[in-house]
């Protein structure tokens, strides 16, 4: 019975995960694709706010002319070049993977694996010790104390 | 006359600090108990030259007394009493003060609750480190970060002000206090570690004594990070809350770790174990809090080149080296001491969550940390500016949120030692059925993307999950059920859960939506629409407000403002947000209509389930209060975990009666 | 099975934290030496991609001062001249404090003709009352202009930045945050030197 129920709930989940995970297709309008390319740079202005939450006049010119730029057909990846030629690295906030700035994605990803290898290790040591066997001895011992309780 | 006051202030303090750390010191080492029961005179030394400071200094505030620096470049005639007042903590000199007035609270507090037990060498020491760590911040205030400086203010001098956007709203009065009370109460934790270190007795006992101070602590750091991100959400006119910001990371940070210890001691109050875990963890989250100040004081984050201009970073990074120092030796020195006896026998077993919590926790606040000083390192390194952003930070916390909210949901139904697969189903039945319609009602709503959905999915379960803990300790002990640390500690799950549910819709759903409107004019976003209806001006003493009249929906008028202030700063913004039980609506208005037009540009962000966010902080806070009420202790004959035999058959015996 | 060898770990367990401890007092000890050795910003001399380069066109209305507001300028029409190209905003206070400086700068080149100040807006929102205020109020003759395009152009992040043009019409220099009269001299004669 307890099976049973697991299995409803099981093909219950799987049957919205299947309808959920459906992509969006929903075309998206030109404000919006503004929208989505702003959210990756940086607005030069401010510490740490992206392009499209900010509205310094720097965020202002950036965004009116990624729309321009997105209205002409550029690619991501060109108007990408663009900004950075102009702003320099600094201004894209995903960090690039590759050169001194790839090591801010390495280094997770080495820890965990480092850390996931020493737990394993330590895990397969504490199987391999044998657990401390319980003797006729010590049984006596425990009766005799027991034994000796009021 | 102020000036001279709190100078005096900051010397009293700093000369009850130094006194008191020394003489306790000579007390240990001499082994002269009367020396150790002075203490307390040296206490409200630090507590009164704090307090005089601060009282000094608000009354040259209030008073608009420019002959203190400080005053001179913070404070106006212009602002408003109130703002006047919190004033002292929107800048640097200032924020100290209030760090050394807490610290002294707490100081006090603690020489109050442990009077009983001067003599005690644990309790010593861990006044020495209190003391000592009181030293260091009144010599910052007789040193680098002077706030009673003086000055000569020409005729007619008036200030800057505080800046705008720390006038806009009330809450900038409450969230630097709560969130100090958070990082300073971390604190008194620590220095008992470091007592237990020093005198060896690593045990328990230390531990459950200041088990409470940890959990207000703890509390008011929760509080204050929300507060902050509510802060963020009504003020600044992004309609954002969280941006992985340096500053807010340097709160999280902490919060992190700390989170992570009040877990893991459990482990070790009911086994024993994972005490290296602990301390380090314990002393991770002080050595955070200082250096999170660092990060946010010294002006590094601007420019890498900004550390050397004024002596405050190399001092905040001085101390937190002095820190990390001592921490580690004093735990390498230890570590013989800190053998467990028994190991986590399987990791299906509430030792091996808890475990795992804290690698999952240690992983976060790793990945924070790296994030938030790698641009600075880098810069350092070869001078290249680069920038780490919210892209970095969503992708590498989504895997680890996840991760906790699936411990989360396991954890309370593991019994200590062993379980198995069995046990684990029954108990997770409910709750895994409640993640189930969970993630059905998201669909059927319209949610589509597999991490929201596993959020909700694993939200519900852990909601799940916690509740039925709430369910049966309820239903056996009545409304004791809902106090002690366990039942306490399920609110605050219910809370989390709240909060991630929220945090994944409205990060996953949000639209946002600019637009050059004319009066009249109407844009539609997110399914609403908004409607401009006109301007309306007006003057008040400190700044000059246009409102805009916007119509939502049919559904009534809201005015985002921008206000210009005196002395030529940029014109701030006043959003407004129609607040509701499914969404937000959020108006900011970003300009005014130029000469020869009426259009004015105004930005709208449609959010869902904004509202969920601080109603799951308040709820955390209640479960705190719950956690730590006095309640029953656990008795040492109560059973800690289920008998392994009756596992397969029938349901076994809950593992956790009330416990304090 | 004997229960010293839970003990007997004791050492080398105590040499993994030991060694741990080596290594974060080795981070730290790197990080505050790398922190502290870092030159101090003197004159923020900013490396900008700008710099070496043909400067980019600075075209657009001139709304400051009242006399000749209303014309158009171009930067190319400066051929022959050193110019400090000045982005600002009235509501940015070093903007304020600087101002004085470019105004000593301006006259101090004004009789040899061989440098002069050409100050760009900003924030496109500003009143351009407010703007010609700030110039009647603290002086400053040279031209404001209300440039096109100029924020994506020059790459302007933040105010004031200032770019020193060479006579040929090459970004010499960027200056980000305020300027002196006497630091831009330096610069000029710095980057005269082959």
């Amino acid at each position: 019975m307890r099976r049973f129920s697991w299995l409803v709930m099981g093909l219950v989940l799987l049957g919205a995960l299947l309808v959920g995970l459906q992509p969006d297709d929903t075309p998206r309008t030109t404000e919006e694709r503004v929208f989505d390319v702003a959210e990756g740079y940086k607005c030069p202005t401010c510490r740490s706010q992206s392009v499209a939450d900010s509205e310094a006049p720097s965020a202002k010119a950036i965004k009116a002319e990624i729309a321009r730029r997105l209205e002409a057909g550029e690619s991501e990846q060109d108007i990408r070049d663009y900004l950075v030629s102009r702003f320099g690295e600094e201004i894209v906030l995903t960090p690039s993977s590759s050169g001194v700035t790839g090591l801010v994605w390495v280094i997770p990803v080495v820890a965990v694996a480092l850390a996931a290898a020493g737990l394993f290790l330590a895990f397969r040591r504490w199987q391999r010790r044998p657990s401390i066997a319980v003797s006729d001895e010590d049984r006596r011992r425990v009766a005799a104390a027991r034994g000796g309780e009021p | 006359m102020n000036g001279a006051l709190g100078t005096a202030g900051v010397l009293l303090g700093l000369l009850g600090a130094l006194g008191g750390a020394g003489t306790v010191l000579v007390g240990l080492q001499r082994g002269r108990p009367n020396l150790l029961r002075s203490a307390p005179a040296y206490g409200l030394l630090v507590f009164a030259g704090a307090f005089l400071a601060m009282a000094a200094m608000e009354r040259a505030l209030i008073t608009r007394d420019f002959t203190v620096l400080f005053v001179a470049e913070n404070g106006s005639s212009r602002t408003p009493a109130v703002f006047n007042v919190a004033t002292l903590w929107s800048a640097l000199e200032g924020s100290i003060i209030l760090w050394a007035l807490v610290l002294g609270g707490y100081l006090v507090a603690v020489l109050r609750k442990f009077r009983d037990r001067l003599d005690d060498p644990l309790v010593g020491w861990a006044l020495v480190t209190m003391f000592v760590t009181a030293a260091f911040f009144f010599a910052l205030m007789v040193g680098p970060a002077d706030p009673f400086k003086s000055f000569n203010p020409p005729p007619g001098f008036d200030g800057p002000g505080p800046n705008p956007l720390l006038q806009n709203h009330i809450l900038m009065a409450f969230h630097p206090p709560m969130l100090y009370l958070g990082y300073v109460g971390f604190t008194v934790p620590f220095a008992f570690a470091i007592g237990a270190l020093a005198t060896g007795r690593v045990g328990e006992g230390w531990l459950v004594e200041t088990r409470r101070w940890t959990l207000f602590a703890w509390g008011f750091l929760t509080v204050g990070i929300v507060l902050g991100a509510w802060w963020s959400y009504e003020v600044l006119g992004w309609g954002g809350y969280w941006a992985w910001d340096p500053v807010e990371n340097a709160s999280f940070l902490p919060w992190l770790t700390g989170t992570a210890y009040l877990h893991s001691v459990m482990v070790q109050e009911r086994r024993g174990m994972l005490r290296v875990w602990n301390l380090s963890l314990l002393c991770a989250t002080f050595a955070l809090t200082i250096l999170g100040t660092f990060l946010t004081r010294s002006g590094v984050l601007d420019s890498v080149h900004a550390f050397t201009e004024s002596g405050i970073g190399p001092a905040f990074l001085g101390f937190f080296a002095v820190i990390v120092g001592t921490s580690v030796l004093l735990i390498g020195w230890r570590g013989d001491r800190l053998r467990a006896p028994g190991r986590i026998d399987s990791p299906l077993s509430r030792e091996g969550a808890f475990f795992g919590n804290n690698l999952l926790f240690a992983a976060f606040a790793f990945v924070v940390l790296l994030g938030t000083i790698f641009p600075l390192v880098v810069e350092a390194v070869n001078g290249d500016r680069i920038s780490v952003g919210v892209p970095y930070f969503d992708r590498m916390a989504m895997p680890i949120g996840l991760g906790l909210l699936a411990l989360m949901a396991v954890a309370p139904v593991l019994p200590w030692r062993k379980a198995s697969g069995e046990l684990l189903r029954h108990r997770l039945e409910w709750p895994a059925w409640i993640g189930t319609v969970t993630v059905v009602v998201a669909v059927l709503l319209g949610a589509r993307g597999l991490a929201p959905l596993l959020a909700f999915g694993l939200g519900g379960l852990a909601a799940g999950s916690a509740g039925r803990q709430l369910v049966l300790a309820t239903r056996r002990h009545g409304w004791k059920g809902l106090v002690g640390r366990a039942n306490g500690g399920m609110v605050v799950h219910i809370g989390v859960v709240i909060i991630a549910v929220a945090f994944a819709a409205s990060q996953s759903y949000g639209h946002v939506g600019e637009f050059r409107l004319g009066e009249g004019d109407s844009a539609e976003v997110g399914g609403h629409t908004v409607t401009y209806l006109g301007l309306e001006t007006i003057e008040r003493s400190a700044k000059t407000e246009t409102r805009a009249q916007v119509q939502i929906d049919d559904d009534g008028v809201f005015t985002p403002s921008l206000s210009e202030f005196a002395f030529g700063s940029q014109a701030i913004g006043t959003p407004s947000v129609r607040v509701g039980l499914t969404g937000d609506v959020y108006l900011a208005l970003q300009a005014l209509p130029e000469d020869g037009s009426d259009e004015i540009l105004l930005r709208v962000v449609v959010q869902p389930l904004i509202l969920w966010l601080w109603v799951g902080g308040a709820v955390m806070a209640v479960g705190t209060i719950l956690a730590g009420w006095p309640g029953n202790r656990r008795r040492p004959t109560d059973p800690t975990s289920a008998g392994l035999a009756e596992d397969v058959t029938g349901p076994a015996p809950d593992p956790e009666p009330v416990t304090a | 099975m004997d229960v010293t060898e839970a003990v007997d770990h004791a050492p080398r367990s105590r040499g993994l934290v030991l060694g741990a401890a080596v290594v974060v007092a080795v981070i730290m000890v790197a990080l505050v030496v790398v922190l502290a050795t870092r030159d101090p910003a003197q004159d923020r001399v900013d490396e900008s991609p700008l710099v070496g380069h043909v400067a980019p066109p600075l075209v657009g209305e001139v709304v400051a001062p009242e006399a000749t507001a209303g014309s158009h300028f171009d930067l190319d029409r400066l051929r022959g001249q050193w110019v400090v190209v000045n982005f600002f905003a009235t509501w940015c206070v070093p903007c304020v404090t600087e101002h004085p400086e470019l105004i000593e700068f301006s006259e101090r080149h004004a009789a040899t003709g061989d440098a002069s100040v050409a100050s760009v807006v900003f924030d496109a929102d500003e009143n351009v009352d407010d703007i010609a205020d700030f110039f009647a109020d603290k002086g400053g003759d040279w031209p404001v202009v209300d440039g096109e395009d100029v924020i994506l152009d020059w790459a302007v992040a933040a105010v004031p930045e200032s770019f020193l043009v060479s006579p040929d019409g090459v970004v010499a220099a960027k200056i980000t945050g305020g300027v002196t009269a006497d630091g831009l001299d330096d610069l000029i004669a710095e980057v005269q030197q082959p």
